[in-house]
């Protein structure tokens, strides 16, 4: 009998809400893109060449490692600085994590087309005490980067 | 623990990891934990499951740090998505439950066997009982105790709501 008790199913982006919300002071925004969740997430996940697109800040993201879902990668800023980041992604699914930074990506088919999620932040001590006071502005830079790959997947 | 066997094993190194903040370690922990917590948290919240799950998975990740023992876990985590699936559905309160007394007898034309619509005649608190009873297979102490109710209650909740269950599961 117990296998028809109704089980409660959390897809990628519900997961992505609660990394959000379990995580001080990140930039976190969702939205519905008018396409296919294939094509949104071909595209996403091509991190090397798309997340520079999508994060501004980002001159290059290079993959340096890959066993099955996890891997690494080294990224450089604008202003030089690197970093070394673990990753997982799967489909639907992306997390990256430096030792200062975390960044996450996520995507659910809905009607309509597909609901991707960005998140990204600094992992700093006191960023449980500034979280609430930057929300809002950091709803606006999360929504930055999907506008951006929509815009990406309307010119392609 | 006896109750707890069946459930995949969780690396006391990934929880350890998470308590210190690795974000990669807590989206691991979240996709090992998110299973259970749905089976918990689908009976109870019915419709509302996969937002129970959700602010579930958020209050046992925010409370992390609270946990000394990650062999715990699944013990630990059960006692938030219960509260946090009643909490849900109570919340949402989309249909009012009808009393025990008017859920259908047997032979009535109304009567269902689809467990989701049985559930569904229930209120939050009988359903939680249900699941922690006959699901996860507590007793009274413990149960009562995941509940803040005495046991009596939970054995007064739990022979109405399973007798409605089975009458209607059997017809």
């Amino acid at each position: 009998m117990n296998q028809d008790w109704p089980a409660a199913g959390l897809d990628p982006v519900r997961r992505m809400r609660v990394l959000a919300a379990t995580t001080p002071g990140v930039a976190y925004a969702e939205k519905l893109i008018p396409a296919p969740f294939d094509a949104v997430w071909d595209a996403a996940s091509d991190l090397e060449h798309e997340l520079p697109r999508m994060v501004t800040d980002l001159r290059s993201f290079k993959i340096t490692s890959a066993r099955g879902e996890r891997m690494t990668a080294r990224a450089r800023g604008r202003l030089g600085q690197r970093a070394g980041f673990d990753v997982v992604l799967r489909p639907g699914w992306c997390v990256m994590q430096s030792r200062f930074l975390v960044g996450g990506m996520a995507a659910v088919a809905e009607e309509g087309g597909t609901r991707f999620a960005f998140l990204g932040g600094l992992r700093l001590p006191g960023m449980r005490l500034i979280g609430p006071l930057i929300r809002p502005a950091a709803r606006k830079l999360a929504l930055r980067p999907i506008s951006r790959l929509e815009h990406r997947l309307r010119t392609r | 623990m006896a109750v707890m066997t069946g459930l995949p094993g969780i690396d006391p190194a990934l929880v350890r990891a998470a308590q210190r903040g690795d974000r990669i370690a807590m989206a691991g922990l979240m996709d090992a934990l998110a299973p259970y917590v749905g089976k918990l948290c689908g009976p109870i919240a019915l419709q509302d499951g996969p937002d129970a799950a959700q602010e579930a998975l958020i209050a046992i990740l925010k409370s992390l740090r609270g946990l000394r023992e990650p062999a715990a876990i699944y013990g630990w985590a059960r006692a938030i998505a219960v509260r946090e699936a009643v909490r849900v559905a109570r919340k949402a309160a989309r249909v009012v439950p009808a009393e025990l007394a008017d859920v259908p007898a047997p032979g009535d034309p109304q009567l269902v066997t689809d467990v989701r619509d049985v559930l569904a005649r229930l209120t939050p608190e009988h359903r939680a009982v249900l699941v922690l009873r006959d699901l996860e297979g507590l007793d009274e102490r413990a149960a009562g105790a995941l509940l803040n109710v005495p046991p009596a209650t939970v054995r007064t909740r739990l022979f109405r709501a399973r007798r409605s269950f089975r009458k209607a599961w059997l017809e």
